[in-house]
């Protein structure tokens, strides 16, 4: 695989061009050409447009956009959950630990993508596109969490039980100054975490999408595009509609590769 | 004496989460925002009266209590609830779907293994071009299930069981590898080389045994990684099964039908193994 730096790059660079094609004058993922649906690639639209005549460069721009900040908010959300059961659980009580792994294991044993399709369903009739965009990216990081919160409370009772903690507790400080310390020695763990989750997510919700529980339209999202792949005659007209599918597996290999290093 | 303690402690552990699974499920969707919002009081066919009955139900049945009370019923009289959109007992539509998932499932997990283990195999004991090994394993993890599904069928060749069965062996080779490199690593079997032994002879005698405990782990994580193709996968092939009765669920607002294929689901994932103890193993390596 290519290196961290080189993915990092490569990642940056996508970003900003999507950046770019989203800030180019007159350009909006909802702008309808309706003399030009399903037209092949052009100066006005390189990438061609789709069934209601929009430009798929600048809806594909804006999906990589949307998920990738969706999907790492979700991420960060989840981590922070994580990181505050798993130590919450570590040092409280034993008692009270053993009952908020109680509910980690609860939230395993579920299936997630059952659940999602459960709570995405109902959902009021009238909820808008920039609704559901945020509700999937919420309920998806609702679910990430009791993972990674388990792998973070193993950390910590290994921090618990570290002599540095019997040493601190022994020279008698208090609870927020052991927390102090806590968090920066949990780090290592929490940031391959974050990274494992990011492409999870991106990949939950282009799932949920191309089963039309996922981002409402007109608000682009992988899974929408994906359902052009089930348009027999579009995909005969251009092979342009395999753009967002290839731009999806090219951002979430670069994802893979930065994570799987600090992994 | 003492493992039998042990596996009541289990029993019971796992009896709970069953329950505590059930009761989650239930109130998540009680207080999803759309729980009231019914399709048929929006379909034209029905009279003004009717829609005002079933608007007039759903107010009966609002409280948290009603709810549970409603669901516990059901599970008792064994019918799961009763389906908003066929008006059927939910488990006269689940019942006849569960062989064929079962089904996909098994040919599914066991070809995934089967590909998964072999190259696990190949690929950790040498040491090189383990990119050829590494490289399409994370690339199958890169496509989303839904969209290798309609390459498959777009290009006509394929069918559910392919498409299940190359995503679980995918992502069971990551886990299969790294604990094969690591059980190739031993001093013992180290000292087996040397010594000359037969690379088949130590693989049964000495690597298997010692991975036993990962690999009925990972079997568990291979049933989570299935059902979450499950529902993708059985849409666009058309397979009657679980997954495609969910997805109508899901897109007909039944609620009735999605909670109980939940339950299901969790219920055999939860008996499946306990995921904890299967995660932490797996997590060790």
């Amino acid at each position: 695989m290519i290196s961290r730096s080189v993915a990092s790059w490569l990642l940056g660079a996508l970003v900003l061009i999507a950046f770019a094609v989203l800030a180019a004058p007159g350009t909006s993922y909802s702008n309808q050409d309706r003399d030009l649906p399903l037209a092949a690639s052009s100066m006005r639209h390189p990438a061609g447009t789709d069934a209601l005549g929009r430009d798929r460069m600048v809806r594909v721009s804006a999906a990589l956009l949307l998920s990738l900040a969706g999907a790492t908010l979700a991420a960060a959300a989840t981590t922070l959950a994580a990181a505050a059961v798993g130590a919450l659980s570590a040092f409280s009580p034993a008692l009270l630990g053993g009952l908020i792994i109680l509910v980690c294991d609860v939230f395993l044993a579920l299936p997630w993508l059952f659940l999602l399709l459960m709570v995405r369903s109902a959902l009021p009739l009238t909820t808008s596109p920039a609704h559901s965009a945020v509700v999937t990216f919420l309920v998806l990081a609702a679910l990430g969490w009791p993972a990674c919160a388990r792998a973070v409370y193993r950390g910590a009772v290994h921090l618990r039980d570290a002599e540095w903690m019997l040493q601190a507790r022994a020279a008698g400080l208090r609870g927020h100054q052991i927390a102090h310390h806590i968090m920066p020695n949990l780090y290592p763990l929490l940031l391959p975490q974050f990274l494992i989750s990011i492409p999870a997510f991106v990949i939950a919700e282009a799932n949920l999408g191309a089963l039309g529980l996922g981002i409402g339209e007109p608000l682009p999202s992988w899974g929408g595009m994906l359902f052009e792949l089930d348009n027999s005659a579009m995909l005969v007209s251009t092979g342009w509609v395999y753009l967002p599918i290839a731009l999806l597996i090219v951002v979430l290999l670069l994802i893979e590769s930065i994570a799987a290093e600090v992994y | 004496m003492r493992a039998a303690i042990r596996l009541l402690k289990r029993l019971f552990r796992t009896l709970a989460m069953v329950m505590l699974v059930m009761l989650g499920s239930t109130i998540l969707i009680r207080f999803a925002p759309g729980y009231f919002s019914d399709s048929r009081e929006m379909d034209a066919r029905y009279a003004s009266a009717a829609r005002a009955e079933l608007s007039a139900e759903a107010a009966r049945n609002s409280s948290l209590n009603q709810t549970l009370l409603n669901e516990i019923s059901a599970w008792k009289r064994g019918s799961l609830g009763l389906s908003r959109e066929y008006e059927v007992p939910v488990v006269e539509l689940v019942e006849p779907r569960l062989a064929v998932t079962g089904l996909l499932l098994l040919r599914a997990i066991t070809l995934g293994w089967m590909l998964s283990l072999c190259t696990a195999l190949v690929s950790s004991a040498g040491h090189h071009l383990s990119l050829l090994w590494h490289a399409p394993a994370a690339l199958l993890l890169a496509v989303p299930t839904a969209a290798m599904a309609t390459i498959c069928l777009l290009a006509g060749s394929g069918g559910p069981v392919l498409v299940m069965t190359l995503l679980l062996a995918a992502r069971d080779f990551k886990f299969l590898d790294r604990i094969l490199r690591k059980a190739w690593r031993d001093p013992h079997v180290l000292q087996a080389r040397a010594q000359g032994i037969p690379t088949l002879r130590l693989v049964v005698a000495h690597i298997f045994p010692n991975i036993l405990p990962q690999l009925f782990a990972l079997a568990t994580l291979s049933l989570v990684t299935a059902l979450s193709t499950l529902v993708p996968v059985e849409v666009i092939f058309s397979v009657s099964g679980i997954g495609q009765l969910a997805w109508n669920a899901a897109m007909n607002r039944d609620l009735p039908v999605l909670l109980a294929v939940t339950m299901i689901m969790a219920v055999a994932v939860t008996f499946a193994g306990m995921t904890s103890n299967s995660t932490a193993k797996l997590q060790a390596v």
